[in-house]
């Protein structure tokens, strides 16, 4: 699996899974945009670990909540590199509420955010993929069909951003672009201190039967397979990544007699 | 307009309440402003000034006017208008 002369924009790529993935495709020869929107130190230390794996790295502040800076991002890399062949929608936001607490407000920057960011990232890159047998990927949760506390509006953002997933990997189908997303489950990153109690979390391990929390470079893996030519024939999927927790694990567990 | 009112102007925008109740020791829950409505304005102030507020200082401002006084001595005072 070789990304040598390809480009990556990771949106939300100075932290957390975003960077892990931005590492992942560099290590194996990509150059890298990191896009960030309030975490410049991080999105700049990003770059530099990029950096020092022999590749070009690139930072370029955006809200992608916010059409015009998608816009303003765009224009940039169509200036300055005039082609893109990787788009890794990952950015996210959210408000952790009971649904009875989700107010319009909540409900719109969490949406714009998660799902429609993604939408108009991908109409602004394929016209960037011309020609270059694009790769989209963007970054789902089980929370898009399982119920946690608190995540509702996150976790319909995320159940339309597969639904997206899927009509984009349809749609730019003819334009030779493999579109897919990955849904994990907790991996510990700040986002994960930020919408759960850590208990949580752990509380899932023992039903978790890889037998450990989802890592970053877990999701990574995958997402750099899904951008690789070995995965040509994957298209519109939500590949999970969960070590096994969402399949039915919990009541193997309890009924295990040893 | 001074700075302070420009960025007034932009907390009672977000937050739909009157600038008149917005002064320098409000906190942000005086002026009904939530963790959303911070970061909003914390967005529209850096757009409107051209400067950035990384989130460690922000979560230092106890009250409207630490907001004020820290875009102050962020923005260069040939800009001041």
């Amino acid at each position: 699996m070789s990304f040598e002369g390809k480009l990556a924009l990771v949106t939300g790529g100075g932290r957390g899974i975003g960077r892990a993935i931005g590492l992942k495709l560099a290590a194996q020869g990509a150059d890298i945009i990191v896009n960030f929107f309030r975490r410049r130190d991080a999105a700049e230390q990003t770059a530099k670990d990029i950096e020092a794996l022999g590749v070009r790295a690139e930072v370029v502040r955006a809200n992608v909540g916010d059409p015009a800076k998608i816009d303003e991002m765009f224009d940039m890399i169509g200036d300055k590199f005039g082609h893109l062949d990787i788009l890794i929608s990952n950015a996210a936001s959210g408000v952790g509420r009971p649904v009875m607490d989700i107010d319009v407000k909540a409900w719109e920057w969490t949406m714009d955010i998660n799902t429609r960011a993604c939408l108009l990232c991908s109409q602004r890159a394929a016209r960037l993929m011309e020609g270059r047998g694009g790769k989209i990927v963007s970054l789902s949760s089980l929370g898009s069909f399982l119920v946690w506390p608190t995540y509702a509006v996150v976790g319909v953002s995320k159940a339309a951003l597969e639904a997206l997933t899927r009509y984009l990997a349809v749609e730019l189908a003819p334009r030779g672009i493999c579109v897919n997303a990955v849904g994990a489950s907790f991996v510990q990153t700040e986002a994960l201190k930020f919408y759960f109690e850590e208990q949580l979390a752990l509380g899932n391990l023992p039903i978790t039967p890889a037998g450990r929390m989802v890592t970053t470079e877990d999701v990574a893996n995958v997402v750099a397979f899904l951008c690789s030519e070995e995965a040509f024939m994957i298209r519109g999927q939500t590949i999970i990544v969960d070590g096994g927790f969402s399949i039915g694990s919990a009541a193997f567990s309890l009924g295990r007699k040893d | 307009m001074s700075i302070e009112e420009q960025i007034r102007e932009i907390m009672a925008k977000i937050t739909h309440v009157e600038q008149s109740i917005i002064t320098r020791e409000s906190t942000f829950k005086d002026i009904k402003a939530d963790s959303l409505d911070v970061v909003q304005a914390l967005a529209a102030v850096e757009e409107t000034f051209g400067i950035e507020i990384p989130d460690e200082e922000a979560q230092k401002f106890e009250n409207f006017g630490d907001f004020v006084s820290y875009v102050e001595r962020q923005v260069p005072q040939q800009e001041r208008v």
